[in-house]
């Protein structure tokens, strides 16, 4: 038994990764920000629901044209508008000035929307692309790649050539050109991506699987007369699986920054503020002394996929010493 | 050694087949299966119906998908025939009838079918009408060349299709179809108009192949040129940007993760690798912002916009340098490293060699293979890879060109440059192989 639970090739459960990976602190410090990044997205999905279950405008969407290019709360010096506002003692002061801090947070923008609540929608559509891309290509990736590796011959024949095709593709161009096809929106974008991401899972997978074939554990598997298929998605699947958590994690920044690409050419989210939407509106915006929205979409797009890049990063070296990036 | 060179070439070639013929099938699936005739959206919904079966006709999008006997035409085939084809139609007693399923049009006595094109002459057509007739009426299709009649064929009692073959003549004048009902009524659903193919192999598939081994790749909506020209013009100011982004960043990042690998686990490598994780989780379009405003715009170190001399280049290279930096500077980092656990640098060590000798004797040498491989696979994308830095700088090469083609739904552009760039990936696949064999003796050519 021993000899079984020192094979550092095996899958660690979820508790020990997540063991593992809080002994780090910088890990740490990405499993923060990855975590307020998903409750961002929950509570813009929470938002969003609810403007749509109410049928009414979303706050994020409010025009207000009195209140544009609003700067952010802090450059709008919030104690000494509430003082002109006739605030007198120091607890007048100190409340009006705290309204005023969170009144438009992060400023507004050319229309007087709210450039915060924009900017949690925008993380809201983020997590939706990366999560519903990995949805689409871990699967393909992950079956096609087990399939390939374990059956080898034909089987493997087509794999390599389907995905050596995919992978001949121009990757942006031929996401490009899917969302064209399928058109505008986010369907679009989920399919260019998802449908294109899949090759370098299949890849790993394959090869993994290929070694995995003639272990012991899977031979005695077959002598037991278990069918190729239970073989195959009960017993190696869970000793290659690190490599679909490994995938997912690169793949999740990476599509994160497709998302807004093809939201910044048009082609994306249509309506709704994406971080895409907003760099293209804050671009125009920034020639007029808008700073803010600028700034605020670069700093969360920074944030959320530099997090995932070292998370990424911490998760290889917990998951496949032989992945490792880092040489400590 | 020669012929055994020749050979693996030779066998290279031929495996490139089945991937290049996938690449093909891809584009034919993705454009034309999956998307189908993009008439309406390139030439707009206010497109005439004679406009939209052009456009259709001299892009092959007419014909059946692999093969068929029949192409179809535009006549009605939008769906809504009713909205469309109920200015058209003329008649007696005629009426549209209300019905889930479209707009059935009811005929008591005649109704000349409306064309909104005439048939090519000498070419052979199909009419299919659904018709419903009341008890007791009988009805008939009728073709007219002329005011003479060239065929005829009744409606089937109850509810069922009439189907009519006719051939145009040779200098056909003026064809015209009725609906005749001589005793009760009739009720039509959608016709169609079919014209036959000549041959049933004239698919889209086989028009697609028989125009890429022509080299051509259609004609561009917006400015009507050749496809081909086109990206041949954009090729030139295409790789002024990409060549030296290419080099630069092969330099400059090759040094940079010798040099991690020289002071491994000491400052200067720690600071590197941060700094290169950051690089890589600023987002490309936040760099072209940025510099276009900053450096350009407000500093007016470099001209924004055009494409006229060395100047206009700068900035976007130096853009595409950075954007790219981070990441690889930690591949060929990892790539340094994997080679300094090996025992050969162990024994190098222990020969008495300093670490630079090591490093640039031993190391780079052998981490020249994924190095190349690197390097060459990225040939490929100089050609596509610029797509957001020549459409903000203007210069007009083959991202900008993609990048309007997207704008303008130019659909055979689009297609035209996913396919060459495809192409040129899996010819860069074939010299990277090469290159392995010629910088590795280990590789053999097996």
């Amino acid at each position: 038994m021993t000899t079984l639970t020192e094979n550092s090739e095996m899958t660690p459960g979820l508790r020990t990764l997540l063991r593992r990976l809080w002994g780090e602190r910088r890990a740490r410090w990405c499993l923060a920000a990855v975590a307020i990044f998903v409750l961002a997205a929950a509570y813009g999905e929470g938002v969003y629901r609810y403007a749509q279950w109410r049928d009414e405008t979303p706050g994020y969407q409010k025009t207000n044209l009195s209140e544009r290019y609003l700067p952010p709360s802090p450059f709008r010096d919030p104690f000494g508008q509430a003082r002109r506002a006739g605030a007198q003692t120091v607890w007048q002061i100190t409340v009006g000035g705290l309204q005023a801090l969170a009144h438009h947070p992060l400023g507004t923008d050319n229309l007087g929307r709210d450039v915060f609540q924009r900017l949690v929608q925008g993380a809201r559509i983020a997590f939706l692309v990366g999560v519903v891309t990995a949805l689409i290509a871990i699967p393909i990736g992950a079956l096609l790649g087990c399939l390939a590796g374990y059956f080898g011959g034909r089987t493997d024949d087509v794999i390599v050539w389907l995905y050596s095709t995919v992978a001949s593709m121009p990757g942006l161009l031929f996401i490009l050109a899917i969302a064209l096809v399928v058109g505008k929106g986010l369907l679009g974008v989920y399919l260019g991506i998802g449908l294109t991401t899949w090759v370098s899972l299949c890849r790993l997978m394959r090869a993994e699987v290929l070694k995995h074939r003639d272990r012991p554990y899977v031979v005695a598997a077959q002598a037991l007369g278990l069918g190729p298929m239970r073989i195959l998605f009960r017993h190696i699947l869970p000793n290659v699986f690190h490599l679909v958590i490994i995938t997912f994690s690169l793949r999740f920044p990476a599509a994160v920054g497709t998302e807004v690409f093809l939201s910044f050419l048009g082609i994306g989210v249509q309506g709704e503020p994406s971080w895409g939407v907003m760099i293209s509106n804050a671009r125009l915006r920034l020639w007029q002394g808008m700073w803010w929205e600028m700034t605020f979409v670069t700093l969360a797009i920074f944030a959320v996929v530099l997090a995932f890049n070292l998370l990424g990063d911490a998760l290889r070296d917990a998951l496949d010493p032989r992945l490792r990036v880092r040489d400590n | 050694m020669k012929s055994d060179l020749a050979r693996y070439i030779g066998r290279r070639l031929v495996q490139m087949i089945p991937t290049l013929l996938g690449v093909i099938l891809v584009t034919f699936i993705l454009f034309n299966v999956v998307g189908g005739s993009p008439a309406t959206q390139v030439l707009g919904k206010s497109a005439g119906v004679r406009d939209l079966d052009d456009y259709d006709r001299q892009r092959g999008f007419d014909r059946p998908l692999f093969w068929g006997a029949w192409a179809k035409t535009r006549l009605f085939n939008s769906g809504q025939w009713g909205k469309i084809a109920s200015g058209l139609w003329r008649g007696e007693g005629l009426e549209w009838g209300e019905r889930e399923d479209g707009f059935p049009l009811k005929v008591r006595r005649q109704v000349v079918l409306p064309l909104a094109f005439d048939p090519v002459p000498g070419t052979r057509y199909r009419w299919e009408i659904d018709g419903q007739l009341t008890p007791g009426a009988t009805a008939e299709l009728v073709c007219l060349e002329g005011g003479r009649e060239i065929g005829r064929q009744n409606f089937p009692e109850g509810a069922g299709r009439v189907r009519l073959d006719f051939t145009t003549p040779p200098e056909s004048r003026s064809m015209s179809f009725e609906i005749r009902v001589s005793s009760g009524m009739v009720e039509l659903k959608m016709p169609i108009l079919r014209r036959a193919l000549p041959h049933p192999w004239d698919s889209q598939l086989y028009y697609y192949l028989a125009h890429l081994v022509r080299l051509d790749f259609g004609e561009s909506v917006s400015t009507h040129q050749k496809v081909s020209r086109l990206l041949l013009d954009g090729l030139g100011p295409s790789l002024a940007l990409a060549i030296p982004i290419f080099l630069i960043s092969l330099t400059v990042s090759v040094a940079l993760a010798l040099l991690c690998a020289y002071t491994r686990d000491r400052w200067p490598d720690r600071v590197i690798v941060v700094t290169a994780v950051a690089l890589m989780s600023i987002n490309y379009l936040v760099w072209i912002v940025l510099g276009q405003y900053g450096p350009a715009y407000r500093w007016g170190w470099f001209p924004i916009w055009g494409f006229e001399s060395w100047r206009n280049l700068v900035l976007p290279v130096w853009i595409g340098v950075l954007s790219g930096l981070g990441t690889h500077v930690r591949f060929y980092r990892t790539v340094m490293l994997d080679e300094i656990h090996r025992d050969y640098v162990r024994t190098a060590f222990a020969k008495g060699l300093n670490e630079r000798q090591v490093l640039f004797g031993h190391v780079l040498k052998n981490a020249a293979v994924p190095i190349i491989t690197n390097a060459v696979m990225a040939i490929p994308f100089l050609y596509t890879g610029n797509l957001l830095l020549e459409s903000f700088f203007g210069i007009p090469g083959l991202g900008g060109i993609s990048v309007n083609a997207i704008n303008s739904s130019d659909f055979d552009v689009i297609r035209a440059v996913v396919l060459i760039g495809a192409v040129l990936y899996v010819t860069a696949n074939l010299v990277a192989d090469l290159c392995y064999a010629w910088v590795d003796p280990r590789v053999r050519l097996g």
